[in-house]
């Protein structure tokens, strides 16, 4: 993209000619925000269809295993996305009870673990199996390490993520 | 990538500036604008800047139908429409005891008083199709054997005098977003003798009431049980107004242990549930409706979030 001059303060290349402006008075515009700007393994299309994401495919190897295959990216601060950095964001959502604003339906039991077989390849074993795992993995957010060690979605009020995801 | 403010659960600064990352791995979801959203201007303002064409904004979402019909004809902006995972649905108030709409009879013959068209038609301009519950045709989890509840208000009335409403007021809770819809359904109410009290959930809920309209929205992968139905009837649900069903939950569990083809089975079997036991007084899937300039070519999300990766300025 070439750069362009504009009255924009700090003179980015970013100008009104390429802005476009938006006016969200949904209360869940912070979740729009999330979704615009961090990734999960799997999200839902503008049909309404999921599509995998940072999971280029998945399969339940029986009724209680789920393998998925992650995709080779970089994160835009250079970090390289693998399947060690899945396995983090799932050790970090467990850190905590309820974590998800919309309740927790969208929890993993206590008892599912998750293990990066190789670079690539992650199993997560659901005791008892969830149909609901993949649902629960859209709310499920990879960002890079800067990320988790800089906010990692801490309430800096409360000092807590629960409720904060 | 976000460059400036924040936008948390209870707070967020006058905007949020977010720019693309020009390095992503999926080039057809690879942004090419720089989105802004001003959380100052607000909307009335934004859909007249839309209308006017000005610059200041170019996408308005979640326009009322009252907002999008009175849209000024314009050629710098439109407003565009999207039959999006949505549900406008009415919750009957079974706190206490005694109250009449604990009988799914009961609950069954306000539905057949209802004459849906009409209201969608009259009530909110048409922004929307009326579906048999919670489930788009079409969608995953869609029973292609369920239809509407008919209307037959003379059924409703016999049901309804039985059960000792004769000549009631029903108390209907909304926002003032759907106050066009709940004078809508009162002229269906009138017809059989029925009126109906319009009480804006701005004011706060009262202690007691009949029905309270909620709009929500289907957001996940294909699994709409959990974050819809789930909603308005789990042992979680936010949106309850009575007791917990079992009925409701053993089938949610069901669902949870499901596998495969069973999932989607599963699924239609709620939604068949729902409906067969007139568990909220159905009425449409409204339409979200955004107004947007005609300098950009905006892709509006079924989720009903506003995800702008695939938007664009026309040219």
């Amino acid at each position: 993209m070439d750069a362009h001059a504009t009255a924009d303060p700090g003179g980015s290349r970013w100008g009104p000619h390429n802005t476009v402006t938006v006016v969200d008075p949904s209360p869940v515009n912070w979740l729009s925000i999330t979704w615009n700007t961090m990734e999960e393994a799997n999200r839902v299309d503008h049909d309404g269809i999921g599509q995998p994401s940072l999971a280029e495919s998945w399969r339940w190897l029986d009724g209680e295993t789920l393998e998925l295959t992650m995709r080779e990216a970089v994160y835009q601060d250079g970090e390289t996305f693998d399947a060690a950095m899945f396995k983090l964001g799932f050790d970090k959502v467990q850190e905590w009870t309820n974590p998800h604003p919309p309740g927790a339906f969208l929890n993993f039991a206590r008892d599912v673990t998750c293990e990066a077989v190789d670079d690539r390849t992650i199993r997560m074993r659901f005791p008892g199996g969830d149909s609901a795992a993949l649902m629960k993995l859209r709310g499920m957010h990879l960002p890079s390490t800067r990320f988790w060690n800089e906010w990692g979605f801490i309430d800096p009020k409360t000092g807590s993520a629960e409720g904060h995801w | 990538m976000l460059t400036e403010g924040v936008s948390l659960i209870d707070s967020c600064s006058d905007r949020v500036v977010m720019e693309p990352n020009p390095t992503y791995w999926n080039p057809a979801r690879r942004p090419t604008v720089r989105i802004v959203y001003d959380n100052v201007i607000g909307k009335a303002e934004g859909i007249k800047s839309v209308a006017a064409g000005d610059g200041r904004v170019d996408v308005v979402f979640d326009l009322t139908p009252d907002e999008a019909k009175g849209f000024p004809a314009s050629d710098k902006g439109k407003i565009q429409t999207k039959f999006a995972k949505a549900i406008l649905t009415g919750v009957f108030d079974e706190r206490r005891e005694d109250s009449p709409w604990r009988d799914p009879e009961t609950r069954r013959a306000l539905n057949l008083a209802i004459d849906r068209q009409r209201v969608l038609d009259k009530g909110a301009h048409g922004y929307g199709r009326v579906i048999s519950a919670f489930i788009q045709p079409g969608r995953y989890g869609a029973d292609p054997g369920m239809s509407p509840l008919p209307h037959d208000p003379a059924a409703a009335r016999a049901v309804l005098e039985k059960a000792g409403l004769a000549g009631r007021e029903l108390v209907f809770v909304a926002s003032p977003t759907w106050k066009g819809v709940v004078e809508e359904i009162g002229r269906c109410l009138r017809e059989i003798g029925l009126s109906v009290r319009y009480v804006s959930d701005r004011d706060g809920v009262p202690d007691t009431f009949d029905v309270k309209l909620e709009w929500y929205f289907d957001w996940t992968p294909q699994y709409p049980v959990a974050c819809v139905h789930r909603e308005f009837f789990g042992k979680d649900a936010t949106l309850r107004q009575g007791p917990e069903d079992p009925g409701f939950d053993a089938l949610y569990a069901k669902l949870l242990h499901a596998t495969g083809e069973d999932v989607e089975d599963v699924t239609r079997e709620v939604e068949r549930y729902v409906q067969d036991k007139a568990k909220a007084l159905f009425l449409y899937s409204p339409c979200t409706l955004f107004a947007v300039s005609d300098r950009i070519a905006f892709t509006a999300y079924d989720t009903c979030m506003s995800e702008l990766a695939e938007t664009r300025i026309k040219g």
